[in-house]
């Protein structure tokens, strides 16, 4: 007995030690791949220390779920587009289980094909200071954060992601976390919004409840590099590859981190027969609008180097919204509006400035920034057409308050999206097909596709995206990008 | 006693008898269905539903569904799936006002959203299993349905009322027949038609009194059509526990009723 104790002892002994072992090797693994400043370092500290407790001891203190997503992608216009690589990516959620004080991480990495960005020089974690930082492998913090609550109050602190609003997809009132662009219409909302640190304090009264939200630096949203499959600027990623330049990224100048700078938010809804909510924010506008400088085109030991000139500029706006959602008959009806003052657009990309026949030299731009009020609304509602069958229609509307005629958005803008969604042998086989237009520039989104649950763990999925439309539209700039992609999803 | 008062005696008698063989109308046998079902309202329940597909493939989920009676009338519900990793924190809240006026809600982790539902959507699948969102609701409204016993029968033992019910109002079946067992008012079997033919049926065993009230433990519900099956077995489960109603808000649907 003593002897089968012992050897029990020794199995758990050597069993640590490999555990330790490994602990080790991975975290050398990251010291030698991973270059950053203290506060990027202690996160990965924090990320190891809990995967590592979670494996070991953690069954009854916390709930660790995750996936890997392997994901090949089949250009349509494959020599009118850069190359994309085949991707790896993992998804890991990790929850405290006692219920008053919580910890809550959720973070992502891998290996993106998409991206582009050389890693040297730049850190794997993904930070808060560079809008152009899409390297291959990354890791990313959706949510990381720790919460206290009762019945009555909910305080949270960390990385976090808010939904607010009532509209799927381009959502009115939700202005709180930026957006990654890097594959921009390839990803669902929930895939694009970055978490941004903040401190939120939400109070509960039954069916009412308010929510303060303190977010107290600018996060800026992410954008692919003008040689990537997904840049926002097709025309200088051609221009690139016609003259084998390099081009030159500049992330803009982020505001000074301090009070005055922060951004702040409140809602205040309540749900019964109709829900419905109030949104209050003030802070920095999350959409990209680009300031123009100079482009310079230089000749650098037989290569040439564009710096285009047009770097991310951010500005402060204020936004009061309403929402509301409520079911009649057989239709679940949600709407949402929201006037927002000082919003700042761009002119047309033609009249920034750009010489039509490109040659070695300094190029003064043109101002193109304009700013002016705008009022958002939309309505959407859900209709079931039989069992399993659910079809989602939008429509939402921009209106820009003294347009001039320089800017290439229209007075009024439309987004219309509809959505079939299908689920067939209890719902083993999902389908949705899914398409958006903008009538004003008559550009079009298409996307169809359809997954297959294997088991628990495993689904396979395939989604065929189709882009038409002008090469400044909301759409029609990813024109090229028509793609056939499969995904393969483990998940436990 | 003449001939006459003989006959009429022995045709009273008959009648009486045959009456008293249905002492209870269907209404009335639902009525006490219903009461159980009330009773059963302020509950917590652990369990595990599994879905066998006609090639043999099978998926697991996991759930945990809250429940609180709300008097005089209404209820209310929520329902968290606790897995597959996919589902994980997915929910369903119903706020019944009365027994046939309900709000519905659901939530999906991934998207932190909560979107309302139709109440059309109430007899359609769960999820992807052969129960119905009404099957996780509180009991409906007898007023809506009419009730006829057929015949009576025993099931396992157990003496049944076999009661056809037909909704007045137009639902996905057009009638339905239930296996009631006597005194413990618990459904031990129900068929559900579309006009005549039977659509899916389920059969609910092992029974057991918690607290007084009489629980079926395992419950199968198999549809004809696709020939897909799911069983529902009760892991844990307690009654009376009087939640407060702040368990069953928006707030507490989005943090998985923590």
């Amino acid at each position: 007995m003593r002897c089968l104790h012992k050897g029990l002892w020794s199995e758990a002994q050597s069993s640590w030690i490999i555990l330790y072992l490994k602990f080790l090797r991975f975290v050398n693994f990251i010291r030698l791949t991973y270059r950053g400043d203290i506060m990027k370092r202690a996160l990965i500290v924090a990320f190891l220390l809990v995967v590592f407790s979670s494996v070991c001891f953690a069954e009854d203190l916390l709930s660790v779920s995750g996936r890997m997503n392997l994901r090949g992608v089949l250009p349509l216009h494959n020599n009118e587009t850069a190359t994309e690589y085949p991707s790896l990516l993992g998804r890991l959620k990790v929850d405290t289980t006692p219920p008053k004080w919580r910890f809550h991480m959720w973070l992502e990495g891998g290996w993106d094909g998409s991206a582009d960005l050389k890693a040297e020089g730049h850190s794997v974690l993904k930070g808060w200071s560079e809008v152009y930082q899409s390297t291959p492998l990354f890791l990313e913090f959706k949510e990381l954060y720790g919460s206290y609550s009762n019945n009555f109050l909910e305080l949270r602190a960390g990385i976090q992601r808010f939904a607010w609003g009532r509209l799927d997809e381009y959502p009115i009132n939700d202005l709180l976390n930026p957006w990654d662009y890097t594959q921009f219409l390839r990803k669902s909302l929930e895939d694009r919004k970055i978490g941004v640190p903040s401190i939120s304090a939400r109070l509960n009264k039954r069916d009412w409840n308010m929510e303060l939200v303190w977010v107290p630096l600018l996060v800026p949203y992410r954008l692919p590099l003008f040689t990537e499959r997904w840049s926002v600027f097709p025309e200088i990623a051609t221009l690139a590859e016609k003259y084998d330049a390099e081009i030159i990224h500049q992330n803009g100048d982020l505001p000074s981190r301090n009070m005055e700078n922060s951004s702040v938010g409140l809602r205040i809804q309540s749900s019964g027969t109709v829900d419905w909510g109030v949104t209050l924010f003030h802070g920095y506008d999350l959409r990209p609008v680009f300031k123009t400088t100079e482009s310079v085109i230089s000749l650098i030991s037989g290569q040439v180097v564009v710096n285009p000139g047009a770097e991310p500029d951010f500005h402060k706006m204020s936004s009061i919204g309403i929402d509301a959602a409520f079911v009649k008959g057989d239709w679940s009806w949600r709407a949402e509006a929201a006037y927002a003052i000082g919003r700042y657009h761009n002119t047309r990309y033609e009249l920034w400035g750009y010489p039509s026949t490109p040659s070695l030299g300094t190029y003064k731009l043109n101002s193109n920034e304009h700013q002016s009020d705008t009022v958002a609304y939309g309505i959407g509602v859900d209709y079931r057409l039989f069992e399993d069958c659910l079809l989602t229609m939008q429509a939402q509307q921009t209106l820009i308050n003294d347009r001039p005629d320089t800017l290439y958005d229209r007075q009024f803008e439309t987004i219309i999206w509809v959505n079939l969604k299908n689920f067939f042998m209890n719902q083993k086989i999902e389908t949705n097909l899914n398409l958006a237009y903008n009538p004003e520039h008559g550009d079009t989104m298409t996307k169809v596709n359809a997954w297959y649950v294997f088991t628990d763990a495993w689904k396979v999925g395939i989604t065929a995206t189709g882009f038409d439309g002008p090469s400044q539209s909301l759409f029609g700039r990813y024109s090229k990008n028509d793609q056939v992609e499969i995904d393969v999803i483990f998940s436990w | 006693m003449t001939n006459a008062r003989i006959v009429f005696l022995l045709f009273t008698l008959l009648i009486m008898v045959s009456s008293s063989a249905y002492a209870m109308n269907g209404r009335d046998v639902f009525e006490k269905v219903h009461e159980l079902r009330a009773r059963m309202l302020d509950q917590k329940t652990e369990a595990t539903m599994v879905l066998h597909d006609r090639g043999g493939g099978k998926r697991t989920r996991t759930l945990t569904e809250y429940g609180k009676n709300a008097s005089p009338e209404a209820y209310k519900a929520l329902l968290i799936f606790n897995s597959p990793a996919d589902l994980k924190g997915v929910g369903f809240l119903v706020h019944a006002r009365t027994f046939a006026e309900k709000n519905l809600w659901a939530y999906f982790p991934e998207y932190k959203r909560v979107r309302r539902i139709p109440t059309s959507a109430q007899d359609d699948s769960f999820f992807g299993s052969d129960f119905s969102y009404d099957d996780f609701s509180g009991p409906p409204s007898l007023d809506d349905y009419s009730f006829k016993i057929l015949r009576e029968e025993t099931v396992d033992d157990k003496p049944c009322y076999i009661v056809e019910v037909t909704p007045k109002i137009p639902r996905k079946y057009t009638r339905y027949i239930a296996w009631v067992t006597k005194n413990l008012w618990v459904t031990a079997r129900i068929e559900y038609y579309r006009e005549k033919e039977l659509y899916r049926s389920g059969t609910f065993r092992n029974i057991r009194l918690i607290d007084g009230i009489p629980t079926p433990f395992n419950l199968e519900m198999e549809n004809h059509k696709t020939k897909h099956k799911t069983v529902l077995t009760i892991d844990q489960i307690t009654y009376r526990t009087r939640f407060p109603n702040e368990m069953f808000t928006q707030r507490s649907l989005e943090r998985g009723a923590k």
